[in-house]
């Protein structure tokens, strides 16, 4: 029969191209693919450089480095979990992560992750990327503080000067130097250079950070898990400086609602304003990179409320569920973020590194660009409570974002808005 | 003979060049800008003109971010799902203009409603559909995903251009001896030139400058798309690589313009070419 006669070499046939082709699959590098989203160029070569250290100390295990931006990266993650066609690795931030874990939809890293790992990263980190029921969903590999950035030829012309980070000021402090700095040269009421500007365009995650300083939690968990909106005395604190500031005491830029942290450079390299309080720890590379020739500048230590304390959230590294390659993904993550190179993706973007010993290295305590004054912000860092909040997304954008930009454009008041935040913030939590 | 008074004249100049230059403002900010060093780009107030020319906007978009190999990338998917989706609308729409039946009607109404489906509730489906048939991460996959995009525009525009060439013209050429493609390719086709470039033209724009599509469907970066690529100069809190930005925008415009001069003579001379006298 035909069959008969062709099936033995039919079969053979297979079976040399099931060895060819599974010798050659043997021998295939295991494919990683790691979703970054490092964006400054000097951020890019830090994750590149690294990127190619390890394909060529690991041949068997080759790593695709796909760069991603910060506005896309949510839906880019949400299709491609549902899709099931993920990165094995991919970089974001806590608060997303512990609802991604919830859902299923990363790997636990708990068992996976080495001890030196789990040891080394400091706790407050850790917190950031652990649920309830104590499951890691990421490691927690970068941070950002609050700093205040100050003129320091305003500062000298209006004799005032710089704390230390012995002797910080407090945030009274700040405000008595504000008025010390605000100048009306042409007596018109209209000062020509204010002592503070508050970049309010996009205010609530920086309200809730700075507020852990005065014990501001503005989100409460009662005993059945069940969270509520409180906006007391504690919280209304950094609301009521900055308004004060802005509205009575004529000392802070009032029109800072429209404007994000970035939009306020153009002034302060001006001389327009001699502080900036409260911007991200980033901002200094700004400074380094467009400030015209001359500009001097330095950074205030963290102000004193009730602590030096201040919430933050870290941008993390996780692993899908789907991924098919967790172990190997796993290794790389040590890899990308031992002690070395976890510093140096962390200059790169001008962050804090996680690691404690990756802290403690020199080019963090150098007072070149003000990294040793803003290192020592980071070590009152802090998980605030609003990143534990489930659907924390949507009382910041209905609730907080409008009746905070109602604040600060002078149409409400504190108590007002403090009101208005408790009743719906509490109405859209428990939605 | 009416004739404008050359004040009238004169004021409807300024009025055009005023408008010429609103239009053209954007462009030429975005030029001079990628010509900028990052710290004048950042600096307070409005200035046109550089004080320091540099290249170095156009070195970083060049070499390091392969805006060259996305562009290419993307004007190959954009004339492909372009040509494809005139190739499917054309015969379509003549059916669809010249048959009216039963099902004509629903069709064109599920060509309106089709218009209205948010793409976030299509992409996990397509995104499966894609992988089974193998065109998962392939241009191949994305050039189908955009013509099917375009498609329902297209033809409904298509099928208002065909509706607009007399009958009378058709039914000449048939009696001339032309069958049914001789009448669609010599015939009609030249009538409605001008419609055929200006929907093809909306295909490809509507591929070139499609961003979510070319986000998920697409994963290797040496797919990659010039949207995809020009969004990661952009970083946090309204913060971008301006310069480079810019820079990668005017290379990534070039093309374009390169394709719209070679189609506006297209357009003009199909809109002289459909001269009927009745």
């Amino acid at each position: 029969m035909r069959t008969n006669r062709s099936t033995p070499v039919l079969l053979a046939l297979a079976a040399a191209a099931a060895l060819l082709f599974g010798s050659a699959a043997a021998q295939a590098p295991v494919q990683l693919r790691f979703v970054s989203l490092a964006w400054q160029e000097q951020a890019i070569e830090s994750v590149t450089a690294v990127v190619d250290a390890w394909n060529a100390q690991n041949p068997d295990i080759q790593v695709e480095y796909q760069q991603i931006d910060w506005g896309s990266i949510h839906d880019f993650l949400i299709t491609s979990f549902e899709t099931r066609s993920v990165p094995d690795v991919f970089h974001y931030e806590s608060r997303a992560i512990i609802d991604f874990g919830g859902r299923g939809y990363l790997t636990e890293l708990s068992g996976v992750l080495s001890e030196d790992m789990l040891s080394d990263v400091v706790p407050g980190a850790w917190e950031s990327v652990t649920d309830a029921d104590g499951n890691i969903w990421g490691v927690p590999f970068l941070w950002e503080s609050l700093i205040v950035l100050y003129n320091a030829d305003l500062f000298a012309d209006a004799g005032v000067t710089p704390p230390t980070i012995d002797e910080p000021w407090s945030w009274d402090d700040m405000r008595s130097a504000a008025a010390t700095l605000t100048q009306d040269t042409d007596g018109d009421g209209q000062p020509e250079v204010y002592g503070a500007a508050f970049g309010l365009r996009a205010p609530v995650n920086r309200i809730l950070n700075l507020s852990v300083g005065f014990g501001g939690d503005f989100f409460y968990q009662d005993a059945d898990g069940n969270w509520e909106v409180r906006v007391g005395e504690a919280e209304q604190q950094v609301l009521r400086i900055i308004t004060e500031m802005m509205f009575e005491e004529g000392t802070a830029f009032p029109d800072s609602a429209g404007l994000s942290g970035p939009e306020l450079f153009p002034g302060f390299f001006e001389g327009r304003y001699a502080m900036l309080p409260g911007i991200g720890v980033w901002a200094r590379q700004q400074i380094v990179q467009n400030a015209p020739e001359g500009f001097n500048w330095g950074v205030l230590p963290p102000l004193v409320a009730d602590t030096q304390e201040q919430g933050s959230a870290t941008q993390t590294l996780s692993i899908p569920a789907a991924s098919p390659h967790q172990e190997e993904a796993a290794a790389f993550i040590e890899f990308l973020l031992d002690t070395q190179n976890m510093a140096t993706l962390a200059q790169g973007d001008w962050l804090f590194p996680t690691r404690a010993s990756s802290f403690d290295l020199p080019e963090f305590q150098t007072s070149e660009a003000g990294w040793d004054v803003a290192t020592e912000s980071a070590r009152h860092l802090r998980l605030a409570a609003f990143q534990l909040v489930p659907n924390y997304t949507e009382v910041r954008n209905r609730v907080m974002t409008p009746v905070l930009q109602e604040l600060f454009s002078g149409r409400i008041t504190v108590e007002q808005a403090a009101a208005e935040i408790e009743r719906e913030g509490t109405r859209t939590i428990n939605r | 003979m009416n004739r404008t008074p050359p004040l009238a004249r004169f004021a409807m100049t300024i009025a055009l060049w005023t408008f010429v230059f609103f239009l053209a403002f954007p462009l030429v900010w975005l030029v001079l800008t990628s010509f900028k060093p990052s710290a004048e780009i950042m600096q307070r107030g409005a200035q046109l003109l550089p004080d320091t020319w540099t290249l170095e906007n156009y070195r970083q978009a060049l070499f390091g971010e392969r805006i060259l190999q996305t562009a290419f990338n993307t004007f190959r998917v954009a004339v492909a799902s372009s040509l494809l989706t005139l190739a499917i609308a054309t015969p379509a729409a003549y059916v669809l203009a010249r048959r009216p039946g039963g099902v004509n009607k629903p069709v064109v109404g599920w060509i309106l409603i089709s218009q209205t489906f948010p793409m976030i509730l299509i992409i996990v489906p397509l995104f499966m559909i894609l992988s089974r048939l193998g065109l998962g991460n392939t241009h191949l996959g994305l050039v189908l995903v955009y013509t099917v995009w375009s498609l329902p525009f297209v033809l409904w525009m298509l099928r208002g251009y065909v509706r607009n060439v007399p009958v009378e013209i058709e039914h000449s050429a048939a009696i001339d001896g032309a069958n049914h493609f001789q009448i669609i390719t010599r015939v009609l086709i030249p009538l409605i030139l001008p419609g055929l470039v200006a929907t093809g033209l909306y295909g490809f724009i509507n591929a070139w400058n499609e961003f979510f599509f070319a986000l998920v469907l697409v994963k290797s970066p040496e797919l990659q798309t010039i949207q995809v690529n020009l969004a990661r100069f952009r970083g946090v809190e309204g913060l971008a690589r301006w310069g480079p930005l810019a820079a990668g925008s005017v290379l990534a415009t070039i093309p374009t313009l390169i394709l719209f001069g070679f189609l506006q003579k297209g357009l003009v001379s199909g809109l002289l070419s459909g001269g009927v006298k009745q």
